[in-house]
């Protein structure tokens, strides 16, 4: 059995004060649903992912709650938490189960609600997603591991810190042609030294923003293949592998578990990665974008700042740092966002036949990877 | 952060001690204490406390807040490569960071780490300071 994504919906990523985690996910359900052209009561699995919900809204399993207050009464649920890779599991899991033919109709549905407390408690929450035994437990943090591996980059390769900052600004540009984007504004290189200093020199211009998001996808076996502007969206395959801790590496400017899932996923599909090739990868700071599009040898080590302008179809969307980055949901604001692009929707034109979705928790310590494929 | 004492007291030889786990099978050594080798997956292992000596090789001076940490900020959070040979990531601490510099000589010395209030729990552990020359 093949998989396809027939229907996607998402939220505005934003600070949602005024609406709770099962008010957002019901819009992006709808849409879903909607584009799809399925009702509520066909779909056979509900597949949730969450990586905070435990901490920040005190509930667990919510795909139980989901469920029962979206009129969910035939469906099968169950939640899905793997840090910040939580959505391409998710789509794993609905991937698994149309592929083993258990079901044909699978409701993916990724959401995160990351403004309900002040930064500082929810910068504790989201440093979760390193070893608390050891990282945690010393206090030690997402955005100073960036901070290093930034340095450890400029100083190996030469190239300037506020080069790098040129990722952020392509971010924003895209952003604003994404009305679900969180930043819909354009940054410049003179705002760096007011920034807001994270962990020197990663500062505000380098990191993603804190914002509530849902989005959904409706996955379904070729009995359902209803075509979007005459395209089929399929998910072809989903690869992952694990790294060792940041400092525990030989080379801390080297994503070697991307590499690992990129060499797994090329080889067993026969596809190669290039510039024109439709990516959108996490980019939860700058720097990393630079790394992953590194790892995925699409351009060479210490070169990514160079092929930034040949690439048209990099991070569409915006990417984690304008885009947003609604934990839990993110993975698949990204397909929702190739799904749109591949089939015509988007502010962009694209003619390739596929396109690539690469995922991570903290600084590529597991990093998965979803290839998709344009069918006319 | 809720404290546990429970937790805490099993994690005494990697927050009150430094050691180095070292495999028999493959050659390589790790930082921490760990049941199997994390490059070959070897339970042949052996481990060696470390005398708590080594060099910074990176750095950064972190303003991040995170609940608790607000009265240690800004910060310094680095990268020592021991010694014994494995890097250990942790807090530099009593320290001007402008007279840091990748390539210092740093020693292990017992610090708080956070406390858990209204409990009152504390968690010590192990930071760095640069060596005085003496
Ligand atoms: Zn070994």
């Amino acid at each position: 059995m093949r998989t396809y994504v027939v229907g996607s919906g998402v939220t505005k990523v934003d600070r949602h004060y005024e609406r709770n985690y099962l008010s957002l996910i019901n819009e992006a359900v709808n849409k879903a649903l909607a584009d799809s052209g399925l009702d509520i009561s066909d779909i056979e699995y509900l597949v949730v992912s969450s990586a905070f919900t435990d901490s920040i809204l005190n509930q667990v399993d919510p795909s139980t709650y989901i469920a029962q207050n979206l009129g969910f009464r035939k469906t099968r649920a169950l939640t899905v938490s793997s840090g910040e890779v939580s959505g391409a599991v998710a789509l794993d899991y609905a991937h698994a189960l149309i592929r083993s033919g258990k079901a044909r109709k699978v409701l993916v549905v990724g959401f995160e609600k990351m403004s309900e407390y002040p930064s500082w408690i929810i910068n504790r929450v989201y440093s979760k997603i390193l070893e608390h035994e050891i990282e945690g437990i010393k206090n030690v943090s997402p955005p100073e591991y960036a901070a290093m591996i930034m340095q450890e980059y400029v100083r190996r390769y030469g190239v300037s810190r506020e080069d790098i900052v040129k990722w952020s600004i392509k971010m924003h540009e895209n952003a604003v042609k994404n009305p679900y984007a969180q930043l819909q504004f354009n940054i410049s290189l003179d705002l760096l030294n007011r920034a807001l200093r994270i962990s020197e020199p990663i500062t505000m211009l380098d990191s993603h923003p804190i914002g509530d998001g849902a989005a959904a996808l409706l996955v379904t076996d070729e009995s359902i293949t209803k075509k979007m502007n005459g395209a089929l969206i399929e998910v072809v395959d989903i690869e992952s592998s694990v790294n060792l801790p940041i400092y525990l590496r030989d080379d801390i400017t080297y994503f070697s578990s991307t590499a690992a899932a990129y060499k797994k996923i090329s080889s067993k599909n026969e596809i190669r990665l290039d510039k024109t090739v439709a990516v959108n990868v996490y980019d939860t700071y700058d720097i990393y974008g630079l790394l992953i599009i590194e790892a995925l040898e699409i351009c060479g080590r210490g070169e990514a700042l160079k092929c930034l302008d040949e690439m048209p179809y990099l991070n569409i969307g915006g990417g984690l740092k304008a885009r947003g980055h609604p934990v839990g949901a993110t993975p698949l604001y990204q397909v929702h966002e190739l799904r749109e692009l591949m089939s015509g929707s988007s502010w962009v034109k694209y003619d390739g036949e596929i396109s690539l979705a690469h995922s991570m928790s903290g600084p590529d310590n597991n990093a998965w990877l979803i290839l998709l494929r344009r069918w006319v | 952060m809720k404290h546990s004492i429970s937790i805490f007291w099993r994690l005494k030889d990697n927050h009150y001690k430094i050691y180095v786990t070292k495999c028999r099978d493959c050659g390589k050594a790790a930082a921490f204490k760990r049941l199997r080798c994390p490059h070959c997956g070897s339970q042949n292992v052996e481990h060696l406390e470390s005398r708590g000596l080594g060099e910074l090789i990176n750095y950064t001076v972190s303003y991040y807040r995170t609940e608790g940490s607000e009265q240690y900020l800004p910060r310094v959070v680095g990268l020592v490569r021991l010694d014994e040979g494995p890097v250990i990531v942790g807090e530099i601490t009593d320290v001007d960071p402008n007279e840091l510099s990748a390539s210092t000589r740093v020693e292990a010395v017992l610090r708080k780490y956070s406390s858990d209030d209204p409990n009152g729990l504390i968690y010590y552990g192990l930071k760095f300071i640069p060596i005085i020359k003496r």
